[in-house]
């Protein structure tokens, strides 16, 4: 399960960070970068390159596969080999995204570059030498591995006499201070001044809706993003009026499984910061009519009409929102139209009262020469009304190949499917008051054929 | 002399002012937040001759400074192997951050600089009893990175002593010193194992994960070590960080395939399964990290029941294995190829949840090519009409391999499902008329081999519309718009291979009519065809030379063909020429376009003989096969993932029909405790089997070994009860002195190290995890 080498490249495919590769002929690095710089030129879509590249053995070896992630610009590479498993290497490329999250905020070459030597003693406590994901809790990793601050930085600045006088007391109290906590993911010693615990209820829709409009899957994905910023200890236990909505749950190591499963409540000590405690599934209720487990309702239509004929084609597209309060944000419709596509011309217009753009009703679009997309964007679609989209588009072939489904995006803020509601917060272990916050968001991917 | 002293004192002050402002900017430098290190990383290459003159400086500012620089060109992959010596005079800096980077630069270059690390090795041992537990680990690392032989004794103390530190954080270096040592001199093997054997006895949890990735690296096959802790390491389990999740349960599956009895299918009646209750018990502790948010415990715990799990509970793995493939498309695309394999083994256990693997078309090429393959290895007679509808849908796909997937993937549902062939014909049929040249030619292969499936075996469908022979007539109709060469190839093989017909009335007697047509056309394009079908057309017109070798128009047809073939510029095609013309010569003497054939003597066919050599023997139905054939990778191997062979040489070892004497497993130190109550979800009672031969005595507070030379050890809840006044009630009525019990207790708090007691203990309510367990434990004693 050994996870050869780390590797960070920038937007251009240049290695920004790469860790030791002791074990490695020097070749062996370059190969990995090269086999994924060259199959990332040659894909026209950059998301249809293999994110388990295989490379063929250098001199006499076995071959070996380069495990990718893109994030922020910037691509994190894993090398693996032998009987690894790809999957521990991408588990911990999400892991060691999350730590630079946690680290800097952002993650871009800028930010990388500012700040490398503590990405080097990042990479040199989450990975051991010989491959071995070590120590990946954020909070643990504070303690050994001082994030980047204002503080420190002017200490590092200012005061190098004072440093070196009293070098143990400043620099060392990090490390004293690791491994004192008897919780493996909580600092010890957490102090804050206002003591609050926010929830972020975030949802995702995953849905295709075939030819005829009748949805034929659709699932909700959800996470519970947590931010605590709580002292001490505290012990919380989080209940909700509707758990039954929950399904296929996966939790963050602190959540007690066995109050979950008896329960149905988050019984956890949190880890100090921002976390994510639960992911699930929303089990919609059954339906009445059928039986069967219900699908959960996509929250708009689309009338489509397209048409490929010779060289290129028309298009005709109704876009209305099923909900009923909500406003539906920054809906995005994509098409691509085959690697042939030269252009597309369109209006976009709309009709009905609901709809507010930037500019005009409805929406706007572009037509991308290089991934060969045509797009339509709505910043903002009301619940009342539709925007429409119609136009024409040129292709070099004769029997041109577009894409046999529309990719809508969407994001609704203050909404979730499920309608999971929080019950209550309850504390104990502490005395002070959590103030308690909790928010819902929702976005949605569907795939509309036509 | 006065002004002398005036001229030296404003010298002074000029001096004085010109050394305020140097330093004065020389530490605003800094300050700019914004800029940060990135000046450092992108720095001019003149800056770089003055590493050496900061790194032998005084000031830990300079150092510090230089440390960045060096870490900065050994990321851009500059070799600066240079500046050894004077960095490792810095390993004993005071300066925390100084340090850190010394010893990330050492571990890049101890090993090509053995020598000069030697020098510095006295400071390593002294850092090895440094007060933070940060530089004990960080010194151990750099002196197992020091590849010298002659120092493995040193290092095997060193690996001792730290083995025994009071910081499992420590103790989890050790572990992962131990490979190293071990790969360095293979004589100190009996000594790390007793070290190995030492750490997996660890009541922490936290460098369990390290120990076992120890044991894998110098003793794999001393599964015997693992006897007595079996018990405790599955109770533990829950609590190993997730990376030493996956590695014990994969350790585990190893111990369990080779020491435990296999679980049997016994038919007494009705189907019973019997499992060995240590076998339930790995499996009931492994269950609950189903739950991880980590795809790849899930994976490992997937294995787990895969592997080893009686039957009755492999559905168990169904849902987990689906919630991961929304985790990300990365983990989506591996765990895909890891459902292929699964699928295959228990397509039941997945067919009713076909909808959740459906293609969505901007899904990766590899994804939505797995994807083809499991919903097909999962097609059953409840669902086929459904992934049918799909798989025509894929097939105009923008990917020409997955519009070639889909379509054979509609021709494999008709061999399976007998019921669907009509509806898989009508598919295919239709499929003729698209304007993308490669669904037609696909279709066109497709049908060939389903067609040719029927006639052989007889069973035609009674559908008028779609019987294989109006199938091949109406492909006959549509030669000109096949364009794909494969395809045409394979119409022209069709028509030559079923032209016979027993209908009366048609222009050549036994002839179907499309047949000539199809060869009347094909002979006038003939010159601008491409190799494979001139040669099927070259077939054809001799399969109708012999059906009909009395008509006029239809010899000079084929002589037309033969005569331009005869002169092909590609040598298989004149070489075809020949071979057919001299089987047909007892037909048609003049084929050949020799006119002294006669002269040649040899062996001269009659009509029967010759149909029977061009007709007969075609029942080789081979298709492209969607499904591989056996896959011999395991389970979470790159091999399966991208489908070469990567020098993998895990083998799972089979199952012993019984295993050994579970007595062995008898640990003293265990607690009373049914497997059960362990579990962080006990609602999946065991089977009876739980009464297994757990002999144990209870409440002999022996310490466990290996752990004398610790900090005596400090009960949780004792700590608890000392620390604060709010207890809850369940651990107060615990804390009566059974220590090793208590200890044993796999709650998360475990982790606690003695450093704690330092510490001002913040108190913490006792863990749900654990409270069942106390439960019992009142009960017990």
């Amino acid at each position: 399960m050994a996870i050869d080498g780390l590797i960070i490249l920038d937007s251009a495919g240049r290695p920004v960070i790469q860790s030791g590769y002791t074990s490695h002929p020097p070749a062996y690095p370059i190969f990995h970068i090269d086999a994924l710089n060259t199959a990332l030129s040659k894909a026209t879509r950059p998301e249809d390159v293999d994110p388990v590249l295989y490379v063929p053995p250098g001199f006499g070896g076995e071959g070996s596969a380069c495990c990718h992630v893109e994030i922020g610009g910037l691509r994190l590479v894993a090398s693996v080999s032998g009987d690894a498993d790809p999957l521990v290497a991408f588990a911990f490329l999400q892991a060691f995204q999350d730590i630079l999250i946690d680290y800097f905020g952002t993650v871009n070459v800028a930010t990388l570059k500012d700040n490398f030597d503590t990405v080097y003693q990042l990479l040199e406590e989450t990975l051991d030498p010989s491959g071995h994901p070590l120590t990946t809790s954020p909070n643990a990793l504070r303690d050994i591995v001082l994030p980047p601050s204002l503080l420190s930085k002017l200490l590092a600045s200012l005061s190098p006499s004072v440093n070196s006088t009293h070098p143990p007391k400043i620099s060392c109290s990090g490390a004293n201070a690791a491994f004192a906590s008897p919780i493996p993911w909580r600092k010890a010693g957490v102090k804050h001044n206002h003591n609050e615990a926010l929830f972020d209820v975030v949802e995702d829709m995953q849905s295709i809706v075939g030819r005829n409009g009748v949805t034929i899957v659709s699932n909700v994905w959800g996470k519970i993003e947590t931010n605590a910023k709580l002292s001490g200890t505290p012990d919380l236990t989080l209940t909700f009026t509707n758990p039954q909505v929950l399904t296929d749950c996966a939790f963050h190591p602190c959540v007690r499984l066995q109050r979950w499963s008896r329960d149905r409540s988050f019984s956890f000590i949190p880890p100090d910061g921002r976390f994510v405690l639960a992911e699930y599934r929303y089990a919609p209720p059954q339906s009445v009519v059928t039986g069967t487990s219900g699908i959960v309702p996509v929250p708009l239509v689309l009338k489509a009409v397209m048409d490929a004929g010779e060289f290129g084609g028309t298009l005709s597209l109704t876009l209305s929102s099923r909900l009923s309060t909500k406003t539906m944000e920054n809906v995005e419709v994509e098409i691509y139209l085959g690697e042939d596509a030269i252009g597309a011309q369109c209006a976009a217009s709309s009709s009905g009262t609901g709809t507010v753009g930037v500019g005009e009703g409805g929406g706007s679009w572009t037509f991308d020469p290089r991934r060969k997309v045509l797009r339509w964007e709505i910043l903002s679609m009301r619940t009342s009304g539709s925007c429409m989209l119609r136009g024409s588009w040129t292709s070099k072939a004769k029997a041109p190949r577009p894409a046999r489904a529309f990719q809508i995006r969407f994001d609704i803020p203050s909404y979730t499917f499920s309608a999971l509601k929080v019950d209550q917060l309850r504390l104990s272990g502490e005395n002070y008051k959590v103030y308690k916050g909790v928010r819902g968001r929702s976005r949605g991917s569907i795939e509309w054929r036509w | 002399m006065a002004s002398i002293n005036i001229n030296s004192l404003a010298e002074n002050a000029s001096r004085l002012g010109m050394r305020i402002q140097e330093t004065f900017s020389e530490h605003t430098r800094d300050l700019s937040i914004t800029r940060g290190s990135g000046s450092l990383f992108d720095m001019p290459d003149e800056k770089v001759k003055n590493i050496g003159r900061q790194l032998d400086s005084s000031s830990d500012r300079e150092k510090l400074d230089a440390m960045k620089r060096l870490i900065a060109l050994i990321s851009k992959g500059r070799n600066v192997s240079s500046y050894f010596p004077q960095v490792v005079k810095n390993v004993a800096s005071q300066n925390l951050e100084i340090r850190k980077l010394v010893y990330i630069y050492l571990l890049r270059y101890a090993e090509h600089e053995p020598d000069l690390a030697l020098l510095s090795i006295n400071t390593f041992q002294k850092d090895l009893t440094d007060s933070s537990p940060l530089i004990r680990a960080m010194a151990l690392r750099v002196l197992s990175g020091i590849k010298v032989p002659m120092i493995g004794s040193i290092v095997v103390l060193a690996i001792k002593k730290c083995a025994a530190d009071i910081s499992p954080y420590v103790r989890k270096a050790a572990a992962l010193a131990i490979p190293k040592c071990h790969q360095l001199d293979e004589g100190h093997q009996t000594s790390l194992i007793d070290i190995i054997s030492t750490l997996l006895r660890d009541r922490s949890p936290l460098s369990i994960g390290s120990a076992v990735v120890a044991f894998e690296a110098v003793c794999p096959t001393r599964l015997d070590l693992l006897h007595q802790q079996y018990r405790r390491l599955c109770r533990l389990m829950v609590d190993v960080d997730e990376w030493g999740q996956i590695s014990l349960l994969n350790l585990l599956i190893r111990y369990a395939r080779v020491m435990l009895p296999k679980p049997v299918l016994s038919h007494d009646g009705e189907m019973v399964e019997e499992a060995d209750s240590d076998l339930q018990l790995l499996l009931i502790s492994a269950e609950p990290l189903f739950q991880s948010k980590n795809p790849a415990v899930v994976l490992a715990v997937v294995r787990v029941f895969f592997y080893i799990a009686p039957p009755s509970q492999h559905s168990r793995f169904t849902n987990p294995l689906l919630r991961i493939l929304s985790n990300s498309r990365a983990v989506e695309r591996v765990a895909l190829s890891y459902l292929v394999v699964i699928t295959c083994a228990h397509p039941h256990l997945f067919s009713s949840h076909y909808l959740r693997l459906l293609v969505r078309a901007d899904d990766p090429q590899q994804v939505r090519r797995d994807k083809i393959r499991v919903l097909l290895n999962i097609l059953n007679a409840d669902n086929y009409q459904i992934i049918l509808r799909e798989f025509t849908t894929y097939a105009e796909d923008m990917d020409d391999e997955v519009v070639g997937n889909a379509i054979a993937a509609i021709g494999h549902c008709a061999r399976l499902i007998p019921d669907c062939v009509p509806q898989c014909l009508a598919i295919l049929m239709d499929m003729i008329r698209s304007k993308q040249d490669i669904i037609v030619s696909n279709a066109v292969q497709i049908l060939k081999s389903l067609v040719q499936n029927q006639l052989l075996s007889g069973t035609v469908v009674a559908n008028v519309t779609h019987s294989p022979l109006s199938i091949i007539s109406s492909l006959a109709g549509k030669i000109d718009d096949v364009r794909h060469p494969q395809a045409k190839a394979c119409v022209i093989w069709l028509v030559g291979q079923y032209c016979v017909t027993q209908e009366s009335g048609t222009f050549f007697e036994g002839i179907a009519d499309w047949a000539p047509d199809v060869l009347r056309k094909s002979a006038r394009s003939f010159s601008s065809e491409s190799n494979i079908v001139k040669l099927q057309i070259l077939t054809l017109s001799a399969k109708l030379l012999v059906m009909c070798p009395t008509d006029r128009t239809l010899g000079l047809l084929c002589h037309y063909v033969f005569s331009v073939a005869r002169f092909d510029i590609d040598y298989d095609v004149r070489d075809r020429t020949r071979m057919l013309a001299s089987l047909l010569a007892g037909l048609s003497p003049s084929i050949s376009g020799d006119e002294d054939t006669q002269d040649q003597g040899g062996v001269v066919l009659r009509r029967e003989q010759v149909k029977r050599v061009l007709f007969e023997g075609k029942e080789d139905v081979s298709v492209n096969e969607v499904i591989p054939g056996e896959i011999h990778s395991l389970i979470g191997s790159l091999s399966l993932t991208v489908g070469k062979d990567v020098g993998s040489n895990t083998v799972l070892p089979e199952w012993l029909e019984s295993g050994i004497d579970p007595t062995l497993r008898v640990n003293e130190d265990d607690p009373v405790l049914t497997p059960s109550v362990t579990t962080a979800r006990s609602q999946y009672p065991i089977v009876s089997a739980n009464t297994a031969p757990i002999v144990l005595t209870p409440n002999q507070s022996t310490s466990p070994p290996g752990n004398g030379s610790k900090v005596p050890w400090k009960d949780l809840d004792k700590f608890y009860e000392d620390e604060s006044s709010e207890e809850t009630e369940e651990s107060e009525s615990n804390s009566d002195g059974e220590h090793s019990n208590e200890s044993e207790e796999d709650s998360h708090e475990d982790n606690t190290d003695d450093s704690v007691t330092d510490e001002d203990g913040s108190s913490i309510p006792n863990d749900g995890r654990e409270e069942d367990q106390e439960g019992v434990q009142e009960n017990t004693v």
